[in-house]
């Protein structure tokens, strides 16, 4: 069975729809330009935005962005009008029991948090956010969320694609959206990531990156139709390195690329270009040179599309994806604006113009905090191997689900650990950061990063550290599934709260890069050596069934033997998580 | 002291103010920043006793910080000395230790 991705709709700072995005593109525009907008910052930012006549005119169709009761918020009118667009592009029907929609966001609705009420608005919750926009098309509950830092988009149409295979749904809607506002600008400014012109990847003279904001949304069907490219590989990996620092080796991307070309049953000579990240921070840049190196890709046609939509962060992946698909279409790589020096330790083929590939494949990758990294491989129809046809599943493809064993299940809750519904661990103490540092002391860990973390990051690794106690395994056959409902929610009010009392300049690096729920599961990773796939959801509340159906589709990749499973949600001292350890069977 | 002399101070002698902390900062400058270090930071089960002056703060063998620590170093001189770092690469030598961080705050106070 094939993966097709049928229709597909982007809104940046470019333009509001696709067509006029490669125009602009073709015509060498950037969407990052010079910003004074307190909805922003307080001070002038390089981002790319999109114009406020956009807003106003989704608004007049979706029914308005004021935020008032009913009234769709800024992020949740982008992800109505690109879900929208692919509705009418393609007639299907949201509604139907075969159709799903992913999403991807980092944010959301963060705006509408209030550091200073102890009730917060229920939009705030990505969930809500989720359940706002599908209900719109008669698709209420039949939707997922994943937020994972800067690969979410690309995670999502892994996962997606594993949906379809799996055979539990034919159509999916992959949406993903991010947009800007003084929590996120005054974030990475507190990392003193901002470039104050337009960002230059790979060059040597790349300062930082630019924030942008955008939408996108793609249709993946196991249908082929006219146009349509083939998603034909996909693999999510964690350096298991550091939080915020890109690994010194590139081997976590690397294996993620290597993954995705495996499962797409190519070789690095059947690439015809890459879309990576391409930041254009010192860092990224220099570790993605790397991992290309080491997946056999230096001579490859190489491209970063950030100098046109700035860094979109969630929907980063959707909407780099539907362009490498236009490109991989038009026979055209599209040149990275402004590179001019090489600037990588690692060799890459940069180029800042336009040039023409006899196309066959590319891989678009992505890497994010929490050491995450994800790759796709898109394919034109005519080059992509597997067997099209719904009922088929060939021996050479790997199964789509695989059956497992639960074998340990942790819970931390109220003052008490438990181990398979014994008690480990209980104190008197249930106040989560005494009750924390207890449990921490009692199992001898000296670990100095512990007390940096933030509650629920401490949750994650103290529960993870008794799911793994004693299990030995290697670092790739891992993976780690989480889900829970407030996402970062806890640390986002943090950094809200320094940001209201004294003001953005005073943003703490320390708190900001706590505000991405995934980091709990990069934390776990670091721990334990975890080098698989890392996947984050966000739902309501914890469901155990649909967390254990996704990690089956996991755990049939070859390779893959432990899929952690859990719920671990903190939000303002009340603590719960329940992790299981999955073992595939048949071994 | 410190929070006594803020109270005092009425805000229009801000400036005043900032000199007279400084003043006080300088007098036990290394004591004050493993204070500040081990509250920005959050290292919980560390005194300023655990601290050596001349100890490595970065890497495996010394304290164990980070790319993110060294971010929030920055806000601290920023905040409590108003020394800007303007080039983050040259972090990696004036926050080696206690006593270089030291140094470069003496060297930068006017």
């Amino acid at each position: 069975m094939k993966t097709y991705i049928t229709a597909a709709e982007v809104i940046t700072a470019l333009g509001a729809d696709l067509a006029a995005n490669v125009r602009a593109i073709e015509d060498g525009l950037s969407g990052v330009a010079e910003r004074k907008d307190p909805r922003l910052s307080d001070s002038p930012v390089m981002a790319a935005v999109i114009p406020d006549e956009t807003f106003a005119c989704l608004a007049a169709q979706y029914g308005g962005a004021d935020g008032k009761s009913g009234a769709l918020t800024r992020t949740e009118l982008l992800l109505a009008a690109v879900i929208g667009s692919i509705v009418s592009q393609t007639g299907i029907d949201m509604s139907s029991a075969d159709t799903f929609i992913v999403f991807s966001s980092t944010k959301g609705n963060v705006s509408l948090l209030d550091p200073s009420s102890s009730n917060q608005d229920e939009r705030a919750y990505l969930w809500e956010m989720g359940e706002r926009v599908a209900s719109r098309f008669g698709a209420s509950g039949r939707f997922c969320v994943i937020s994972n830092a800067c690969i979410s988009g690309v995670s999502a149409l892994v996962v997606a694609r594993r949906l379809i295979l799996s055979g539990k749904y034919r159509k999916i809607v992959v949406a993903g959206c991010d947009t800007l506002s003084r929590f996120i600008v005054s974030g990475f400014a507190s990392f003193r990531s901002l470039s104050g012109g337009v960002c230059r990847p790979y060059d040597s003279s790349r300062d930082g990156l630019n924030l942008g904001e955008a939408a996108g949304a793609v249709l993946l069907s196991d249908a082929f139709s006219k146009g349509a490219v083939v998603l034909s590989g996909g693999a999510i990996s964690d350096d298991a390195n550091h939080i915020s620092g890109p690994s010194r080796t590139g081997d976590g991307l690397f294996f993620a690329m290597r993954n995705a070309m495996n499962e797409a049953g190519v070789t690095p000579d059947d690439i015809s270009f890459l879309n990576m990240h391409g930041t254009a921070t010192v860092y990224n840049d220099e570790m993605e040179s790397k991992a290309v190196g080491l997946a056999g890709l230096s001579s490859v046609p190489v491209q970063s599309l950030k100098p046109y939509f700035g860094h979109t962060l969630g929907a980063s992946g959707v909407v780099e994806t539907v362009m490498s698909a236009v490109q991989l279409r038009k026979g055209t790589v599209w040149g990275t604006k402004g590179y001019e020096t090489p600037g990588t330790p690692m060799p890459l083929n940069v180029s800042s113009a336009s040039r023409r590939v006899s196309m066959k494949h590319c891989v678009k990758a992505a890497s994010g905090f929490g050491g995450c990294n994800a790759a796709v491989v898109l394919s034109l129809p005519e080059y992509s191997s597997g067997t099209a046809g719904r009922e088929e599943h060939p021996a050479s493809e790997s199964r789509p689900s695989a059956s497992y064993r639960i074998l340990r299940t942790v819970s931390l809750k109220d003052g008490r650990l438990a181990r398979d519904g014994k008690t480990v661990f209980s104190s008197e103490a249930t106040e989560f950061g005494e009750f924390a540092r207890a449990l921490y002391h009692e199992k001898g860990r000296a670990d100095m990063k512990f007390f940096k973390m933030d509650s629920l990051c401490k949750l994650g690794y103290l529960a993870a550290g008794e799911l793994l106690d004693g299990i030995e395994f290697e670092p790739e056959e891992t993976a780690v599934v989480l889900s829970d409902s407030s996402s970062s929610m806890d640390s986002d009010l943090r950094h809200l709260e320094t940001l209201s009392c004294c003001g953005e300049a005073a943003a703490s690096p320390s708190v900001f890069v706590y505000t991405l729920p995934n980091v709990v599961a990069g934390e776990i990773c670091i721990r334990h050596k975890i080098k698989g796939e890392n996947t984050f959801f966000i739902s309501r509340e914890y469901e155990p069934d649909k967390l254990r159906e996704y990690a089956s589709m996991v755990l049939s990749r070859n390779g893959v033997r432990y899929c952690i499973v859990g719920w671990c949600e903190y939000l303002k001292g009340a603590y719960d998580a329940v992790f299981e350890l999955l073992e595939a069977d048949n071994r | 002291m410190t929070l006594y002399l803020n109270f005092l101070k009425p805000i229009t002698d801000k400036m005043e103010s900032q000199t007279e902390n400084n003043r006080v900062y300088m007098e036990n400058l290394n004591e004050n920043l493993k204070k500040q270090l081990i509250e920005a930071l959050n290292l919980e089960d560390i005194t300023p006793a655990d601290i050596d002056d001349n100890m490595p703060l970065f890497g495996e063998t010394g304290l164990g910080l980070d790319s993110i620590d060294a971010l929030e170093i920055i806000l601290i001189l920023e905040r409590n000395y108003g020394i800007k770092v303007e080039k983050p690469k040259e972090g990696k030598e004036i926050f080696y230790s206690i006593s270089t961080i030291a140094d470069y705050i003496r060297k930068n106070t006017k």
